[in-house]
């Protein structure tokens, strides 16, 4: 089914003067797969809400122009109708399911639509034989990980037979072997003669899916390529617009020739810095912080996390990668004693770690930046506080309501408040998903800021790129086992290598 | 042995009914019957611990009612006679829940004819109750910390500050959640006008038939002996 | 031009699921509260702190639906039907109800403003309240039959117990009186917190 959006301006608010959208037209032909890339808040979601009919149906807002799904309008269909077209798969899978239970969960949109109960269950049986789902059937919604989720409501999306698949930042919250999957979910889809329209940061498990990328800049689609042009210009092109990489292997060179520039930081300003990283890391080499007897389990015969010793280099950044279900959260936990014994829970907080979640909206308390910060301390230490905002780039914030900042300055409103209360080792939960290049630099900035103070950081990450530009060591475990560390300097090929599967 | 879940809701209101207006005899005969349908559900594990109590509440009950124990003791007395009395309520409560389907429940109140003004909201909040916790616990450990503690000298001062800690996080994150769940649902085609099919099957079978015929028969019972 | 999202059969969909998503958090919550009256002594208070503990939610779910009356019904009627499946009688569901259209009207009445708010929070604190009602409303039967099972002595001790209609007032006025502070609690933390966030005007 074609999609074509005509003129399209839209706005949140009462007029079109600030309008998120100007004037756009997008033609989708029928069996294509197009990419919607570009900066976080550039517009490329509202796009996907334009095709799943959310905009004009749901948000509120103004607009102007048409949106056509064939040769129907989405304004004179209702959502109803339009969910018989248009099948969506959201950014978050914790919030995108109805059910507590996977099989009812497959057939919820089937059920939605009126659709007769014999004829859902074939519909059922099929998805699930297409999908490889059969593992997952009569499960509990709240024990699958992520990928699962994501692969079930794909799953669940497909078995209402859309001509059109929506998908909003699917692989935000993926490891990179579910990853892989949703790639062949895509290119299924595809081969099925379907519409997909993807929003994605991630660009690289698309590169032999997608027709087309295409590049949304102030409200209007200003670049479009099929992949291999995009390739063709190189990685430096890409990451000037603010677009992750589109191939792994070329990552390497990119970050070789990066090391040599500095990097354009929006928010955090990187200048007399860059040397203070290389002098400190120098004088912290010989220093280490220990770690032994990581163990955890909530079963004594299935221990999920059985470690040790590990080893983590002050003033270092050092990567935690493995599969979902590896027990690196668990990991996290125990590292900042909130999981395992209580002895493991004396020498965490002795040792002063802190979290920094997935979620940092879990750990924003109070009513502005500096009582945030003032609360893990003492209340007359003001001007402490406000150094340790400045350090972050926070000072203009200072009295702003944590919680109506950005998503980056959030992590480091989080950031400061463990600063506060007196943390040597902060420990990331994925920092990095869902961001867009310049937002990952800028985290990336802030972790090497911490780094040079002399802090121990430890990340949690599938992010490979991030790695790459980031951290110095790498640590990998599977199934709650150590598997191997290394420096990351000379093994980037080993890394690369290991993500690509 | 499956059982419609118009005959467990049928069975949880006899039941409720007999245990809260009737005298003991007849929560007895909804507390046997309850177990028999938990054993054939392979719950034995269950009736066995709720029989131990049970029968363990009301020995002491028995041993403490003679004894003049204070309006204090009355009163913990009392609690403990209502728990006595609400227990076979919570057994039968547990044989609605762990056996029913959610999808099942569903569509016996759509073969109820009941709106789906009320079936959304119930589909939601009884999928919302573990992210409920989920979220608190996410909470609770950022709140361990940052050394925010319920039993502190800060609480103390002011408990007001924790109770804003506790739940303020929570409303934000759990609001946020609920907005991409109903986005989530109307891109699904869910609506409150729409007739929904369910895939559950549900029907009447002899075993329906024999626990209605128990429950009207200990109802009638009941009546004729007032 | 033209302005989106006011289609109301859209909206009511994202108002049933804020309904059902409070109605949870409003039934942990207020199990977490009136878990205080496991302690005996304070069985009369529970109900106040449930109430405290309640009212900053209610607010937010307040301003944040659509169709106040509607939804004040349906989120009451939830807290009903799941004590009734849990051993209440169908009386305090229909109870229930009626709490919800007096909590809906009066959000109705004053749109949605702060008194608005606040006279509703009161009505929704009387739901928890009602609970104990039967103790004392039914006490004939409940003694009558408690004769039949227990001796004279602990039937006198019940009978003092119920006999005062103070302990119920209690229960209703600390309810109430919890729910009037806790309004006052409520209404600045929204302004502390949620309006700034941009969670509610």
């Amino acid at each position: 089914m074609n999609i074509s959006l005509k003129n399209i301006s839209f706005s949140y608010f009462d007029s079109l003067d600030d309008a998120i959208l100007k004037n756009l037209n997008l033609e989708v032909r029928s069996g294509e797969c197009v990419v919607l890339a570009g900066e976080s808040g550039c517009g490329k979601t509202t796009i996907s809400k334009l095709i799943n009919g959310l905009i004009p149906h749901y948000h509120s807002g103004t607009m102007d122009g048409d949106v056509l799904l064939g040769d129907k309008n989405t304004a004179d269909m209702t959502l109803a109708e339009i969910s018989r077209v248009v099948g969506s798969v959201f950014q978050n899978p914790r919030s995108q399911f109805f059910n507590i239970d996977t099989d009812c969960e497959l057939a919820f949109g089937c059920e939605n639509l009126g659709i007769d109960p014999e004829d859902i269950k074939l519909r059922v049986e099929n998805v699930v034989r297409e999908f490889h789902l059969e593992h997952l059937l009569g499960r509990s919604i709240f024990n699958l990980s992520g990928g699962e989720k994501q692969k079930i409501a794909c799953a669940s999306v497909s078995a209402t037979g859309p001509e059109i698949f929506v998908l909003d930042e699917p692989s935000a919250n993926l490891d990179l072997k579910t990853i892989a999957d949703l790639k062949e979910i895509v290119l299924r889809w595809k081969k099925a003669g379907k519409t997909v329209i993807i929003v994605e940061h991630r660009l690289y498990y698309l590169r032999d899916v997608a027709d087309r990328i295409c590049y949304v800049k102030d409200g209007q689609i200003s670049h479009e390529w099929t992949p291999a042009e995009l390739e063709a210009k190189g990685p430096e092109y890409a990451t000037n617009l603010g677009l992750r990489c589109l191939n792994l292997e070329q990552l390497r060179e990119g970050v070789v020739r990066q090391a040599h520039q500095p990097c354009k930081v929006p928010e955090l300003v990187e200048g007399p810095q860059g040397s203070k990283v290389l002098d400190l890391a120098k004088q912290s080499i010989a220093k280490s912080i220990v770690f032994t007897n990581l163990t955890f389990a909530y079963h004594k015969k299935h221990p999920i996390l059985d470690i040790d010793r590990l080893e983590l280099q002050c003033g270092q950044i050092t990567a935690l990668i493995g599969h979902n279900g590896a027990g690196k959260s668990t990991l996290a936990q125990v590292l900042c004693g909130l999981q395992g014994s209580w002895r493991q829970k004396r020498v965490a907080r002795k040792r002063g770690t802190y979290l920094i979640m997935q979620d940092v909206n879990h750990q924003l308390f109070t009513e502005s930046v500096l009582d945030e910060v003032l609360l893990g301390m003492n209340p007359q230490n003001k001007e402490v506080a406000l150094e340790i905002l400045d350090d972050l780039n926070l000072k203009p914030f200072a009295s702003e309501h944590p919680m109506s900042l950005s998503g980056g300055q959030k992590q480091r409103v989080a950031i400061a408040s463990g600063i506060s209360s007196g943390c040597d080792v902060v420990v990331f939960d994925e920092p990095t998903s869902g961001l867009d290049y310049r937002q990952m630099l800028a985290v990336s900035a802030t972790l090497k800021k911490l780094a040079a103070d002399g802090r121990t950081l430890l990340v949690i990450t599938h992010d490979p790129e991030f790695i790459l530009n980031s951290c110095q060591s790498v640590i990998r475990m599977e199934h709650g086992k150590f598997v191997e560390q290394y420096l990351l300097s000379g093994n980037e090929q080993l890394l690369v290598k290991m993500m690509q599967l | 042995m499956k059982l419609d879940p118009r005959t467990k809701l049928f069975l949880a209101v006899v039941a409720n009914g007999m245990i809260f207006t009737a005298p003991l005899v007849y929560s007895l005969l909804m507390v046997v019957v309850t177990s028999i349908l938990l054993l054939l559900e392979g719950k034995w594990k269950f009736v066995c611990t709720f029989f131990f109590v049970y029968l363990g509440a009301a020995f002491f009950f028995d041993l403490a009612k003679n004894l003049d124990i204070g309006t204090s003791g009355t009163i913990v007395l009392a609690s403990l006679f209502l728990m006595y009395r609400i227990m076979p309520a919570c057994a039968v409560l547990y044989y609605v829940i762990t056996t029913t389907k959610v999808n099942e429940f569903l569509a016996c109140m759509s073969r109820m004819r009941i709106s789906n003004k009320v079936t959304i909201p119930l589909i939601v909040m009884i999928r919302f109750f573990p992210t409920v916790f989920d979220e608190s616990r996410a909470i609770g450990n950022a709140m361990r910390m940052r050394g925010i503690r319920l039993f502190s000298l800060r609480t103390l001062k002011s408990p007001v500050a924790f109770l804003e800690y506790r739940l303020v996080p929570l409303l934000v994150s759990i609001t946020k959640i609920g907005d991409e769940l109903s986005i989530a649902a109307v891109t699904r085609g869910l609506s409150a006008e729409t007739k929904r099919t369910c895939v559950a099957t549900i029907g009447f079978r002899w075993v329906d038939f024999v626990v209605w015929a128990y429950c009207i028969a200990v109802v009638v019972m009941f009546l004729l002996r007032n | 031009m033209r302005t989106t999202g006011k289609k109301s059969s859209n909206t009511l969909v994202r108002d049933l699921v804020n309904v059902g998503i409070f109605g949870a958090l409003y039934l942990v919550l207020s199990g977490l509260g009136a878990s205080i009256g496991f302690i005996p002594a304070f069985i009369v208070v529970s109900t106040c702190m449930v109430s405290l503990v309640t009212s900053v939610p209610l607010f937010l779910f307040f301003s944040k639906v659509e169709r106040p009356l509607l939804c004040c019904i349906l989120l009451c009627l939830l807290f009903g039907v799941v004590m009734i499946i849990s051993g209440h009688g169908i009386s305090f569901g229909l109870l229930c109800v009626v709490y919800g259209v007096l909590a809906g009207l009066c959000l109705n009445l004053f749109h949605k403003n702060f008194i608005g708010c606040l006279l509703a929070n009161v009505m929704i604190s009387f739901v928890p309240s009602s609970m104990m009602i039967p103790l004392w409303s039914s006490t004939e039967e409940y003694l009558a039959y408690c004769s039949s099972v227990c001796d004279s002595a602990y039937i006198a001790h019940l009978a003092e117990l119920s006999s005062s209609y103070w302990p119920l007032i209690g229960l209703f006025g600390f309810g109430a009186a919890g729910a009037v502070v806790g309004g006052f609690i409520a209404r600045r933390v929204m302004k502390k917190h949620f309006e700034r966030i941009g969670l509610a005007q």
